[in-house]
């Protein structure tokens, strides 16, 4: 035993004396020490791999919402159509519904067509309807209603092609997929084809999915972000307005201020909870409060910032007290040292270092709540605004709107799949939006940053 | 200049600014000074001495009420500043700190302008009516802290920005910026350098024509060469009191001659 334990030492001993030759143990610790290392590079190849798949998956599905297919077509407003009386009279005007206008549409497609001189099976210009959005009678009408003095002339109108027009332009949509299709047969496509090269049919950048309204399930290609964007931004002021003042006084007194006892540990632990807090249980506390109790508006800015708020005072609670923990309290004692009381050493020396990390910590928190859909599903934010905007910004509060994650899930469950092209895209423009917060952050730590 | 035996600079004819009388403070279950009894006298450098965690720190915190700023520190006893207790309920230890300066055992300076570091107790306090007052306390003050020339040129500078030593005068400016009656020092030279120990030691020399110092000290020769005064604690007791020639050259406590002589602490 004693010689065993002997001879061994003496191997050491002997191992170590030689610095060219590296003893088993050595070896061992470096072989453990490269294969973590490896193992750390394998994770991030593997995150980086499922990011990049990520992105190009949401672009490659969702860059096709930007664009869209129009169809520019001359329309004679026919004056015995639209205005009999010819007088002109609003009120005799606005009994002409889209109705009478579709075939106004239908004939200014059909006569592009003959123009053109394409050989087409198709005789009646009522054929045409597979072409053209449905919203372009209502088009037509809302410019005629207010320029009355268009009736009898003929003017050129941009309208939305219809979705599956649209579709086979970006590819969703093929021959072979409509051949059980109702609503479009072969023979449009080839229309189309030829419509393309005559510069009728286009697809351009659309506008109008960044800043318009959502529209019904049979009109995909008319449907935008907009409005549902309007409400998102109505409910982070909401959400900025409550939580940052209310947030950053909490952690100011919790961390400055209040005594060390039992209540505030434990109001401090239940900061801390509430963080984990699944966020579906805030939407039902905010259901049965603001909804059932306060007697709020359903489906407002006002209820869903509220909601918000609640998700993300601890979090900016948290990322406060941080903030005001990392200052160091050398600075506390030199301006309480000079006659500072205890609330000027705050808010003259440790508020301003701790600003920058206070900012970030609300920026985050407000991203957070943005991309929050499950709270908005519960206290009715999914509300349909097909087309008239918040008039101002006191009735955006309470005008019934949706928020764009929420719109986002609305998209995504509609059977168009043109609607899920939309979706793809809604979720472009949220990430631009958190991307952009998220920079916002990380300037404004920099920018403020401060040695001491 | 060190070698100036340090007896002779006791000039000052004895007045007593401040006088504590049995002090304890606790923390929390920690008796941290026992029976503290000391008076201080005015326009004098008072130090104290002591191996670390002697409490020597602890009381001079007592003087302008900092610990009050430590949950669980509780103070009995009583200290008078010019036979008045600053622990009677009516003080106000806000008020109080402004006529005790305070100076920090690391440099402190807030990350504002030289200018904004000395003026902010002025402002605070209202002791200028304008623009050109302040000026000339900062002006005043930055001269006392024996560091205007370094910095009159760049007053808009950030006080971070200086060397440590320039940091810890501009601290020592900005404490009397406030004119106060009393500096406490709290170890000040021991993140400095000797040179710029050198310098803030000539300064607290010069400052006890104003004000009456008390200076907190790791270093004994450090409390030779700049006070007349020197209080030694141990383990929470104030061993010995007295001039401070007399401390080091002939203590009466054993404890006070086995840590000067390096043998404690």
């Amino acid at each position: 035993m004693t010689d065993a334990t002997a001879s061994q030492s003496a191997a050491a001993a002997a191992s170590r004396s030689s610095l060219t030759q590296i003893d088993p143990r050595t070896k061992k610790r470096n072989a453990a020490e490269a294969r973590f290392k490896l193992y750390g590079v394998v994770a991030i190849l593997v995150g980086i791999f499922f990011l990049i798949t990520l992105l190009t998956s949401i672009l490659a599905n969702g860059v096709g919402a930007f664009q869209q297919t129009f169809i520019t077509v001359p329309v004679e407003l026919l004056e015995e159509k639209l205005d009999k009386n010819g007088n002109r009279d609003p009120a005799d005007l606005r009994k002409v519904s889209t109705f009478g206008y579709n075939p106004l549409i239908q004939q200014a497609i059909f006569d592009a067509a003959t123009e053109a001189g394409i050989d087409m099976p198709f005789e009646k210009p009522g054929d045409m309807k597979a072409l053209v959005s449905a919203g372009a009678a209502a088009q037509v009408r809302d410019t005629v209603l207010a320029n009355p003095e268009l009736i009898g002339q003929t003017v050129e109108f941009r309208f939305l092609a219809a979705s599956r027009v649209d579709g086979y332009l970006k590819g969703r949509v093929t021959r072979d997929s409509i051949a059980r299709d109702k609503n479009i047969d072969a023979e449009h496509l080839d229309l189309v084809d030829v419509f393309l090269g005559t510069g009728v049919v286009a697809k351009t950048f659309n506008m109008d999915f960044i800043l318009g309204a959502d529209a019904s399930e049979s009109r995909p290609e008319q449907a935008g972000i907009g409005v549902a964007m309007l409400g998102s931004f109505f409910m982070m002021l909401v959400v900025l307005g409550l939580s940052l003042p209310i947030g950053v006084a909490a952690s100011i007194y919790l961390e400055e201020f209040a005594p060390k006892n039992r209540w505030t540990d434990l109001i401090e632990v239940n900061i801390s909870n509430l963080a984990a807090v699944p966020s579906i249980v805030f939407g039902i506390l905010g259901l049965a409060v603001f909804i059932q109790f306060a007697h709020l508006p359903q489906s407002a800015p006002i209820v869903g910032g509220l909601v918000l708020t609640l998700m993300t005072l601890p979090t900016i609670i948290i990322s406060t007290r941080a903030s005001l923990k990392s200052v160091p309290p050398s600075i506390r004692d030199a301006a309480l040292g000079l006659g500072a009381s205890k609330m000027q050493s705050v808010f003259h020396h440790v508020l301003p270092l701790a600003m920058p990390g206070i900012l970030t910590g609300t920026i985050i928190g407000l991203a957070q709540a943005l991309g929050e859909t499950a709270p908005l599903l519960l206290i009715g934010m999914v509300g349909f605004i097909a087309s008239n905007y918040p008039t101002g910004v006191a009735s955006g509060f309470l005008d019934p709107n949706s928020a764009m994650p929420a719109q986002i899930y609305e998209w995504a469950k509609r059977a168009d799949p043109a609607y899920y092209e939309r979706a793809w895209g809604g979720i472009i423009i949220l990430l631009v939006f958190l991307v952009t917060m998220n920079i916002i952050a990380i300037i404004l730590r920099r920018r403020f940053e401060r040695r001491w | 200049m060190y070698d100036t035996p340090t007896t002779e600079k006791n000039v000052n004819t004895a007045t007593t600014k401040i006088s504590a009388r049995d002090v304890q403070v606790y923390y929390g279950d920690t008796h941290a000074i026992r029976d503290v009894s000391v008076d201080i006298e005015d326009k004098t450098v008072t130090a104290f001495i002591g191996p670390s965690g002697c409490g020597k720190s602890t009381f001079l915190r007592c003087i302008n009420r900092m610990n009050d700023t430590i949950d669980v520190a509780r103070i009995e006893g009583e200290i008078k500043i010019d036979g008045a207790d600053i622990y009677d309920k009516k003080v106000d230890p806000v008020q109080l700190r402004a006529m005790v300066g305070m100076v920090f055992q690391k440099p402190n300076p807030f990350p504002k302008s030289i200018y904004d570091n000395i003026a902010y107790g002025p402002r605070i306090h209202g002791l200028a009516k304008n623009k050109a007052e302040l000026d000339e306390i900062v002006e005043k003050s930055l001269r006392r802290g024996a560091i205007w020339d370094e910095v009159k040129d760049r007053l808009d500078a950030p006080g971070t920005g200086l060397s440590g030593g320039q940091q810890q005068r501009l601290c020592i400016a900005r404490a009397v910026a406030t004119e106060p009656q009393v500096l406490l020092m709290d170890e000040p030279c021991s993140a400095l350098d000797p040179i710029a120990t050198a310098q803030v030691e000539e300064l607290i020399d010069e400052l006890k024509q104003n004000f009456s110092v008390v200076i907190v000290t790791h270093s004994m020769q450090q409390a030779a060469r700049v006070s007349q005064k020197t209080a030694f604690f141990h383990l929470g007791n104030l061993v010995e009191y007295g001039d401070t020639g007399d401390i080091f050259t002939n203590p009466k406590d054993k404890r006070t001659e086995s840590y000067i002589t390096g043998r404690i602490g």
